[in-house]
């Protein structure tokens, strides 16, 4: 049989061309068998390896088999002679002759056509299969798609494929993705997309189709605790503590003023914004039960065109813009790092020399390593030497944690800095809430959305020496003692209208 | 026995109740601490400076000053309370009863009647109206003014203000945070001469820069660490003694006087005017600064102070204050001016300047032992204006009164020596003769 179809084998090469076609086709058909067996095997795990084994094998292979038939048209045309006449002349008699299925040569022929449209579709169900991977959308081209590999790896969603939020479900999405791809392909090749690549915010399917096949909106989340700890910057690192009790709700709507409410079954809010980052809004409206739409119009742009197709009704993505590609404010980093004691808050002075360590400009991520490395275990060296040996080993942790930070946040080559990309959650790492809860967004009435602080959150602690501080009876003598009282009474009034 | 503990268990119980009943509280508390939570988020700076300070320490919130009558001008409505941005010395004196007066009662008070001055005048037409809001009523202070549509009441035009004599639309005059400033109300700012050099400085009256000059400057910059400026008691010579500053001598506290705001308490003389007067009650203020003075220094050295400076007064007031001002008078009155507008003509520049500047600080100088600002920043720039500007300038009117008023200043003994031997006079410097001519001006208390 191998003799056989060696004999076929030469048969067909005919020339360099159809040489050269054989040896591409039989290769990348041996190597991708070979390196599927070692995949299986487990002895080939590399993120690189899908793209050699599903996108240049299966390329190679169509390539070799495109090449035989053209180097057999030449070699007749040069030949001049019938094509039964060549055929006899490149192939064994018993080949050539003819018998009831045909003859040999016919028959290789159609059973290697089989043996490669199954391959073919086996090699497309991989490729597709492997391009749905996490790994391909965040490797194939890592210095554009660095960031956001770098953020969805680090994020509550690193176990949810790529392709589950941003490509949908049926033939059409996958054409449109593959259309969206091959575009993606010409951009990089020639250089022509954006630093930092912009939010896909018109892309990006609704989240009723994508959030919600996880968090369904029945679900009731209610009031949800939120411990802060924010460090000061002096020699302690002082910690003070905020609480906050998040009037989450559910999606039911049911009751106004919580969170949820926004996305409610039986809401809808909708809105302008003067610019793609939804940062700054012309106006929003809120559907009333009448039917009517109440408006509340932005006065600080009061003289700009209205968007015409720019409007849109929230969904979770209005707020949770950051739900997995989450890029932390410098500060949080630390004071995030510094409360899980990733680094330890008993080394002085730690919250200051990380805060300047970690936010100094440098070019790239090996400058930003000895950067970091530099300022920490310098200022130790020099300032507090019997720190610097007694503490080492959490000077070291301290050292790796900012350096994992940075790479994970910053990214000079996409113009990736800290703040490039806000978070509209909450209020402090960009406007998040106030972009509407503004005293500037007014209805005809002029009367403003409330931007009241115990609309969304009752206050349990703020920037306080404990958590839940404002649980505990109100100390007379205290300067907040009539805050205190004002965020207590109103916790417990919440509970109680529950 | 029964009745009288019955009847005494009533009325407490009464008692009790009506306190629980009136005590506004509860209510206030609600406010305020509604207050508290959005302002610590919106405006940090403002709410840690109150933190920090006295006022927080105290509990006295926002609500408290910013708190208003719905009636007020002034008020409006935010987030369900009426309030109003300005708080004036009336408000401060609920608390403060004792400053405020005082304030009411000083010359401080009456800095926004610059309005109706010359130098407002000056201002206005040859500035113009942005920088008499944003230059004079800095200092001195603004007639604020309502607008209804404001989000908070106020004329742009009026607010910011914190002149010191900031006239408010409840009739007060004036402004605490002139000296105290917000959010943290500090007693230490106002003890420091900082604070004060806010506007008593520049070409007009350089009281800062005379004070850097003074040995007390000297001493109070080297030893700013050491003045125990927080002290909520500040007594001179007890609770610090390291060196004054402009507060120490003018309105702080001492061994035997009492913190005072009413600024003019101490002072005996006024320099601000073309001529200096003594002012009403002259001997009793002298005596209070008298007073201060002997904390850190002898009788001698207290009195030798006061025959110098009088005597420099009175030299400025002599040799040129009075007949300056004597021959101008004499122009306006037979109407000889060119144009019509004041300051329209040279000689009210150079007769503005004379006083204005030039004189006033060769009398604040003399009055704070600042050599440098008393001659060369002063009389000496007085002399180069006075006989090389100014009596020019009145002589080319060519009026025969004119000329003979200036003709006779010149005759006076004390600028004869314009026409003299040079030789002469330095021979009469040296004899002391010259400095005989002087001998009326000492002692002349």
């Amino acid at each position: 049989m191998f003799d056989r179809f060696r004999n076929f084998v030469r048969g067909l090469a005919t020339n360099w061309i159809g040489s050269l076609g054989v040896a591409l086709t039989t290769a990348a058909f041996l190597i991708f068998v070979f390196v599927e067996l070692l995949r299986i095997l487990g002895v080939v795990t590399g993120s690189y390896s899908g793209l050699v084994t599903y996108l240049t094998l299966p390329a190679l292979f169509i390539l070799g088999l495109l090449l035989i038939p053209i180097g057999w048209r030449r070699y007749r045309i040069k030949a001049g002679r019938p094509t039964t006449e060549l055929l006899r002349e490149r192939f064994r008699p018993e080949m050539t002759e003819g018998r009831l299925f045909g003859a040999g040569v016919f028959q290789m022929v159609l059973l290697l056509t089989v043996v490669n449209l199954l391959f073919l579709g086996g090699g497309t169900a991989r490729m597709l299969h492997f391009m749905e991977e996490p790994r391909f959308c965040g490797t194939a081209c890592h210095d554009v798609m660095g960031p956001e590999w770098a953020t969805y790896q680090a994020s509550p969603h690193a176990n949810v494929h790529c392709v589950d939020c941003h490509v949908g479900e049926g033939f059409a999405a996958l054409v449109d993705s593959k259309i969206n791809g091959l575009w993606q392909v010409v951009s990089r090749t020639f250089d022509l997309y954006e630093r930092p690549i912009p939010t896909p915010v018109h892309q990006l399917r609704p989240a009723r189709e994508t959030c919600e096949q996880c968090h369904w909106p029945d679900k009731f989340y209610g009031d949800r605790i939120v411990n802060r700890t924010r460090y000061a910057f002096d020699a302690e690192s002082t910690p003070a503590f905020t609480t906050l009790s998040m009037k989450v709700g559910s999606g039911k709507g049911e009751r106004r003023g919580e969170i949820h409410w926004h996305v409610a079954e039986n809401n809808a809010v909708r809105y302008a914004s003067i610019e793609d980052k939804r940062e700054k809004i012309l106006w929003t409206e809120a559907l009333q039960p009448d039917g009517s739409w109440r408006r509340f119009t932005n006065k600080r742009f009061a003289n700009r065109p209205e968007p015409g197709d720019a409007v849109r009704t929230m969904d979770c993505v209005d707020c949770h813009n950051r739900a997995t590609h989450i890029f932390e404010d410098p500060e949080n980093a630390i004071d995030d790092r510094l409360q899980s004691g990733v680094i330890d808050p008993g080394l002085p002075w730690i919250k200051r020399e990380a805060m300047a360590a970690l936010t100094a400009g440098y070019a790239d991520p090996a400058a930003a390593d000895a950067g970091i490395s530099n300022r920490i275990r310098g200022f130790y060296l020099r300032e507090l030497p019997d720190v610097s040996i007694g503490m080492s080993r959490e000077i070291d942790a301290a050292v790796a944690s900012l350096q994992a930070a940075w790479r994970r946040n910053i990214h000079p080559g996409m113009n990736v800095g800290w703040g490039v990309h806000p978070d509209h959650l909450g209020h402090r790492g960009g406007r998040g809430c106030f972009r509407c809860h503004d005293s500037g967004m007014i209805d005809e009435q002029g009367t403003a959305i409330s931007s009241e602080c115990t609309l969304c959150h009752s206050i349990l602690a703020y920037d306080s020496d404990r958590p839940f501080r404002f649980l505990a009876p109100a100390d007379t003598t205290d300067a907040e003692y009539r805050m205190h009282v004002h965020l207590q009474d109103e916790f417990l009034g919440a509970l109680e209208e529950k | 026995m029964i009745r009288t503990v019955v009847t005494t268990f009533l009325v407490l119980a009464v008692l009790l109740t009506a306190s629980a009943v009136f005590a506004d509280y509860p209510a206030a508390d609600t406010v305020a601490g509604k207050c508290m939570t959005c302002h610590k988020e919106k405006s940090p700076g403002i709410y840690n400076q109150w933190f920090a300070s006295s006022h927080g320490l105290n509990r006295v919130t926002c609500i408290d000053c910013h708190g208003a009558d719905r009636r007020d001008v002034d008020a409006y409505e935010h987030e369900g309370a009426w309030i109003a941005t300005l708080v004036t010395p009336k408000d401060c004196g609920e608390c403060h009863e004792a400053e405020a007066k005082q304030v009411e009662n000083s010359y401080h008070a009456t800095a926004a009647e610059i309005l109706e001055s010359q130098d407002a005048y000056l201002a206005h037409a040859a500035g113009g109206h942005p920088v008499a809001v944003t230059g004079c009523e800095n200092c001195h202070g603004c007639n604020v003014q309502i607008d209804p549509d404001a989000s908070n009441k106020l004329a742009v035009t009026s607010w910011p203000n914190s002149g010191i004599g900031r006239l408010n639309p409840d009739g007060s005059k004036g402004s605490c945070t002139a000296c105290h400033t917000r959010h943290s109300f500090s007693i230490a700012q106002a003890r420091k001469p900082e604070s004060c050099g806010k506007c008593h400085l520049g070409p007009d009256h350089p009281q800062k820069e005379i004070y850097e000059e003074s040995k007390h400057g000297n001493a109070y910059f080297t030893h700013t660490d050491e003045m125990n400026i927080k002290a909520t008691r500040w007594a001179v010579g007890i609770d610090y003694f390291a060196a004054p500053t402009c507060a120490t001598c003018h309105q702080s506290a001492t061994s035997t006087q009492k913190v005072t705001h009413d600024v003019g308490e101490r002072i005996s003389w006024t320099l601000r005017p073309p001529v200096s007067k003594k002012k009403d009650e002259w001997p009793r203020k002298r005596e209070n600064m008298q007073e201060v003075c002997r904390n850190c220094h002898g009788e001698g050295f207290v009195k030798g102070h006061y025959y110098q400076y009088d005597a420099l007064v009175q030299l400025y007031n002599q040799k040129f204050g009075i007949p300056a001002t004597k021959i101008v008078n004499l122009i306006k009155e037979k109407g000889l001016l060119e144009s019509p507008a004041a300051f329209s003509n040279d000689i009210d520049w150079e007769y503005w300047e004379l006083w204005h500047h030039e004189g006033r600080r060769a009398r604040h100088g003399a009055a704070m032992m600042g050599p440098d600002y008393t001659w060369w920043h002063g009389i000496y720039d007085v002399a180069f204006n006075f006989y090389f500007k100014f009596l020019p300038s009145a002589d080319e009117f060519d009026d025969p009164e004119v000329k003979a008023l200036v003709a006779e200043v010149r005759a006076d003994p004390m600028h004869a020596w314009f026409n003299r031997p040079t030789a002469d006079i330095k021979a009469d410097i040296e004899s002391g003769k010259l400095q005989e001519i002087y001998a009326d001006l000492f002692a002349s208390e």
